[in-house]
């Protein structure tokens, strides 16, 4: 069966400040940063932040999009209370930017637009939840945070694709610095899914790709389900709800919404010239895409680890490249970064820059592999002790090391020298190969956790 | 979207989908009140239809203005949000429930 | 405190001119003065209600250039904790925490806010008969109009017996209107040219603060002080500062006016017009020479303007709901109701009227019809009057078709009639070109007004036209 999918994207630009007004987008206390403009008080005057301007053209160019020559705000009217001025102001019939794309594995997908705008305010649902709270609270701090949102054609065929696709757009994005994944919501989801012979399904403001995949492969199997039965399918606004992992209606869609448009008289004209757009590419930064190709032919990574590392998170590929400074065997970081490091975090439900991994502390425990001295089948268990508490290997081996202490020590060396009688005797006639077996063999006996260094001094002692 | 042939006629159900669009509570006697005066303005506004504006621009301004920006700088805005209104809590405004 | 050196001197003063010039020379104790001012004021209250709010508390600095002149604003423009509510109910008893951009040059130069004066509910009106609180009567004649929106303005400058200026505001004609009606000069400039900031919106593509007052002088001085690039105001304009009181010093020799035969035409009171032509004639005398043109767009600015005026103030007025300023109820029932309950309650009937028609204009499946539409008729009448500036210094035409209307008769106008009052008015303030109204004569004892219009930024043309015939 058919599945067709499209998406809205609002991503929160990681200015200093808001859209149209001063205020920090930083967390604070409720309604600590807000001023009259971004709280709609009769008589203020929005003012255009250039930095999100420069930021909704980086992201348009490394979309593919035509950029419009001109553009203009519109007020979108509707009233609800998260609205600091019943209209929202964004971008209606003269966008920042149309057409482009972006590739995925199974695929183009054609993005439609690109627009910004303000975000509305964060509302708390008072003694129960949005369909039963008896009031509301309102905290105006997200109030005019610079959203942009990122309209794509319905060109999706699976919530897989769909997944792809976000992560690859969010690596660009925090390629491009103008995004911070680490905020709360700070990319949230509208996806529209229809099936072969029903109506257009919308899933409202879902945060996290994961969910996205989850809301849109749990809204194929209900509408599947639904069709099997011949139930018809009909127009409605859905809401995920991520705990019970399944999609709730919200309102059925009769008609489209009017929101009024009209241009917003308070906020002139952007022109963009070509020198502007030239003056932008000359500063971009390198997008995931080149980076990857890069990673190829100057790691000598495979094409797959190349794009692991790289989309995953971009914090993981300046990781990667931070280690391959001082690392000389970039294939071998690669391949611990992805089999064991990757796998470590993702047990612990973290990414690497929630971690407290550093790149000088990995390249150390990379250099105790190459050095032996510890085993790889050790390191494996190492690294998860690492995630775990963040200590550094080199201080973990040298506090097992210290934790066979010397009296221990001192037992194992002479269970060693009774057993091995002959092999002392070897060495006492001046083969110094023996000795070398020796500690060799208490080493093993320590579980390899004893400075080979200090075997030897107390081994001469003794023999 | 409500489907009209003629722009410029207006009825009563129409003024009860702008009411609830503009959240405005009209008495009946209100809403006949109003759909006569809209019609009769209506009738003088229909003029415009005589202005060929085919080749013309839109004027959003009386003057062209331009890049009217701001720098991307913070500036702390320290007053008291809340001091309009008796409708807040623990530093929230209070507002009305959605459903 | 130094004590008055003159005590009959402040009752008697009533030039700004003179005033500015005492206050210099240090000849007036300016806290008696004020405290003077208000007695006179709450006299002038009594009488005519110019006032929505008076402000009663005499502080500030006093010196640089405005020595505490008295200062009335219009109650749309912010002024910090003194109540502004643009007229309407819905802002009963809201404190702005924040001055207009005008407002703190006025502070800043020394002046004194002497009150926010009556104006029709955010500007809805030619008459200002549409007023939540108080409907200003005028001097002339208290069973007549003051003219609208900025009838409180117009009414204190005619009635105040004391140096005083007017801060106002016009969309479509609301300097202009009740200037005429009051026998005083307004002031409209540039779009832009003074910032929109702090200014509470009607329409703000058309908005425009501006001055009225009893002499061109102290038009051209009060707008010097107010006109400026701010960037609070995206639509501000970059211009240089200016002394506006020079272009008093200019003569009109060789000034060319034009006479649009469209502001002469039916509707127009014959008796007004030929009032203004005896004053074009003046000019004449002076060395201008002037010519009849034709404007033949006028007749389609009443319906694009009130479409694009209403188109933008039916979002203006959205942010009116009761949850963080201005009236409110209890929190009951959800969002839907409770913003319908104050809104219904609190909006007047024009406001309602406006709301409806705006909402109706921006609706999908009518913008293009009617929105979109009057933007491209705006282009067109900006057009006609670049056209006719090429050729021309200023315009000259009546201010108002009619003398100050009787309240009795204003009631019994349609919606329709009264918006159409508006008609010499409205197309240069869509085009946002600056003009100016001053008396042109007296018609049984009722002013009527010259209107004066020049291209944008051209308001020094205004100030030496305007001078030549005070
Ligand atoms: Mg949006
Ligand atoms: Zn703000």
């Amino acid at each position: 069966m058919k599945v067709m999918i499209g998406l809205e994207i609002h991503c929160q630009l990681s200015t200093k400040t808001k859209l149209f007004c001063s205020d920090s987008i930083e967390n604070a206390e409720p309604n600590k940063n807000v001023c009259p403009v971004c709280l709609g008080f009769p008589g203020s005057k929005p003012k255009i932040n250039k930095k999100a301007l420069d930021y909704g053209i980086m992201v348009a160019l490394a979309l593919n999009c035509k950029i419009n020559k001109s553009m203009f705000f519109s007020r979108k009217s509707y009233f609800y209370p998260d609205m600091a001025k019943n209209y929202q102001i964004t971008q209606y019939e003269i966008p920042l930017a149309v057409d482009g794309f972006l590739e995925t594995e199974d695929g183009k997908i054609r993005i439609r637009r690109i627009h910004l705008e303000e975000d509305p305010a964060k509302l708390l649902h008072v003694g129960g939840d949005i369909t039963s709270a008896k009031y509301v609270l309102v905290d105006y701090n997200r109030a005019g945070v610079p959203l942009l949102e990122i309209v794509t054609e319905p060109d999706f065929t699976s919530p897989k694709q769909v997944r792809e696709f976000l992560e690859k757009l969010s690596s660009i994005l925090e390629h491009l610095g103008v995004y911070d994944s680490s905020r709360e919501a700070s990319l949230r989801v509208d996806a529209n899914i229809s099936l072969e012979g029903g109506e257009r399904i919308e899933i409202k403001n879902i945060s996290g790709f994961a969910d996205v995949e989850k809301a849109l492969n749990y809204e194929i199997v209900r509408q599947k389900g639904l069709l099997r039965m011949n139930v018809k399918i009909e127009r409605e606004t859905r809401h995920y709800d991520a705990e019970r992992r399944i999609t709730k209606s919200l309102r059925k869609k009769e008609y489209e919404e009017d929101y009024g448009y009209i241009f917003d008289p308070d906020l002139p004209e952007i022109e963009i010239t070509e020198d502007w757009i030239k003056q932008i590419k000359a500063n971009m930064p390198e997008l995931p895409h080149d980076r990857v190709k890069r990673f190829v032919s100057m790691y000598g990574l495979n094409e797959y680890q190349a794009k692991v590392i790289v989309y995953t998170d971009k914090y993981l590929a300046d990781f990667f490249e931070e280690c391959c400074k001082s690392y000389k065997k970039p294939t071998e970081a690669a391949k611990w970064i992805i089999t064991y490091l990757l796998k470590s975090l993702n047990w612990h439900g973290i990414s690497i820059r929630q971690s407290k991994i550093k790149p000088k502390d990995f390249v150390e425990f990379l250099e105790l592999i190459d050095k032996k001295v510890i085993t790889e089948r050790y390191a494996k268990e190492l690294i998860k002790d690492y995630v775990d508490t963040g200590v550094s290997p080199r201080k973990i081996v040298e506090s097992k090391l210290t934790k066979i202490d010397d009296s221990q020590l001192e037992k194992i060396i002479e269970d060693v020298i009774k057993e091995n009688s002959k092999a002392v005797e070897e060495y006492r006639t001046g083969k110094t190969k023996a000795l070398e077996f020796l500690i060799g063999v208490v080493l093993s006996k320590t579980n390899k956790q004893a400075d080979p260094k200090k075997i030897r001094e107390m081994l001469l002692k003794k023999i | 979207m409500i489907c009209m042939t003629d722009y410029w006629k207006i009825d009563e159900k129409l003024v009860n989908h702008i009411c609830a669009a503009a959240k405005l509570e009209l008495t009946e006697d209100e809403k006949k009140k109003y759909l006569k005066q809209l019609e009769e303005i209506l009738q003088v506004f229909k003029e415009i239809d005589e202005v060929d504006t085919s080749s013309v621009e839109p004027s959003f301004h009386p003057i062209k203005i331009k890049n009217n920006w701001r720098e991307d700088e913070e500036k702390k805005y320290e007053w008291d949000p809340l001091g309009n209104t008796r409708h807040k809590e623990d530093g929230y405004f209070k507002g009305p429930k959605i459903v | 405190m130094v004590i008055s050196k003159d005590q009959k001197l402040c009752d008697k003063m009533k030039s700004v001119k003179e005033f500015l010039q005492r206050a210099k020379a240090g000849d007036i104790d300016i806290e008696d003065f004020l405290s003077k001012v208000l007695e006179k004021t709450e006299k002038i209250q009594e009488k005519y209600q110019p006032f929505i709010t008076i402000n009663k508390k005499i502080e500030g600095k006093f010196s640089k250039k405005l020595f505490g002149l008295p200062i009335s604003v219009k109650d749309c423009i912010c002024t910090k904790d003194i109540q502004t509510t643009a007229g309407s109910k819905i802002l009963e008893g809201y404190m702005p925490p924040f001055d207009a951009s005008c407002i703190a040059k006025i502070k800043k130069e020394g002046g004194f806010i002497l009150g926010k004066t009556a104006q029709d509910e955010f500007g809805f009106g030619t008459f200002c008969t549409n007023c939540a609180y108080v409907v200003p009567k005028n001097p002339y004649d208290v069973e007549r109009s003051c003219g609208g929106s900025s009838g409180g303005a117009g009414c204190i400058t005619a009635a105040a017996d004391f140096p005083h200026i007017a801060i106002a505001e016009s969309t479509g004609g609301s300097i202009t209107a009740p200037a005429a009606f009051t026998g005083t000069i307004g002031l409209t400039p540039t779009y832009g040219r003074v910032s929109r900031f702090g200014l509470i919106d009607y329409a703000n593509s058309m908005d425009k603060i501006g001055v009225i007052a009893k002499e061109v002088f102290d038009v051209a001085f009060m707008f010097s002080i107010i006109a400026g690039y701010d960037p609070l105001d995206s639509t501000s304009q970059k211009l240089p500062e200016e002394d506006f009181t020079k272009y008093l010093d200019k003569d009109v020799k060789g000034m060319k006016i034009g006479v649009p035969k469209e502001y002469f035409g039916e509707g127009v009171d014959e008796r007004i017009a030929k009032l203004v032509w005896q004053k074009i004639k003046q000019l004449e005398s002076l060395g201008a020479h002037y010519e009849e043109i034709s404007l033949p767009m006028t007749k389609y600015a009443i319906p694009a303007y009130y479409i694009i005026a209403v188109s933008e103030a039916s979002t203006n007025l959205a942010k009116y709901c009761g949850m963080r300023y201005g009236a409110t109820e209890e929190i009951k029932g959800n969002f839907e109701e409770f913003f319908a309950k104050v809104r219904s309650k609190n909006f007047g009937e024009e406001a309602k009227r406006r709301i409806i028609l705006g909402t109706y204009a921006r609706m999908a499946g009518y913008r293009d019809a009617y929105y979109l539409k009057a933007l491209k008729i705006r282009t067109k009448i900006i057009q006609e009057f670049k056209q006719a500036f090429k050729k021309f210094d200023v315009l000259a035409a009546p201010s108002m078709p009619v003398l100050p209307l009787r309240f009795d008769e204003i009631a019994k106008l349609k919606p329709i009639e009264n918006y159409m009052m508006d008609i010499l008015t409205i197309a240069p303030n869509m085009a946002g070109i600056p003009m100016i109204s001053l008396p042109a004569g007296f018609i049984n004892g009722l002013p009527a007004g010259l209107h004066l219009m020049a291209d944008h930024f051209q308001e020094g043309k205004l100030i030496t036209t305007a001078g030549a015939i005070e």
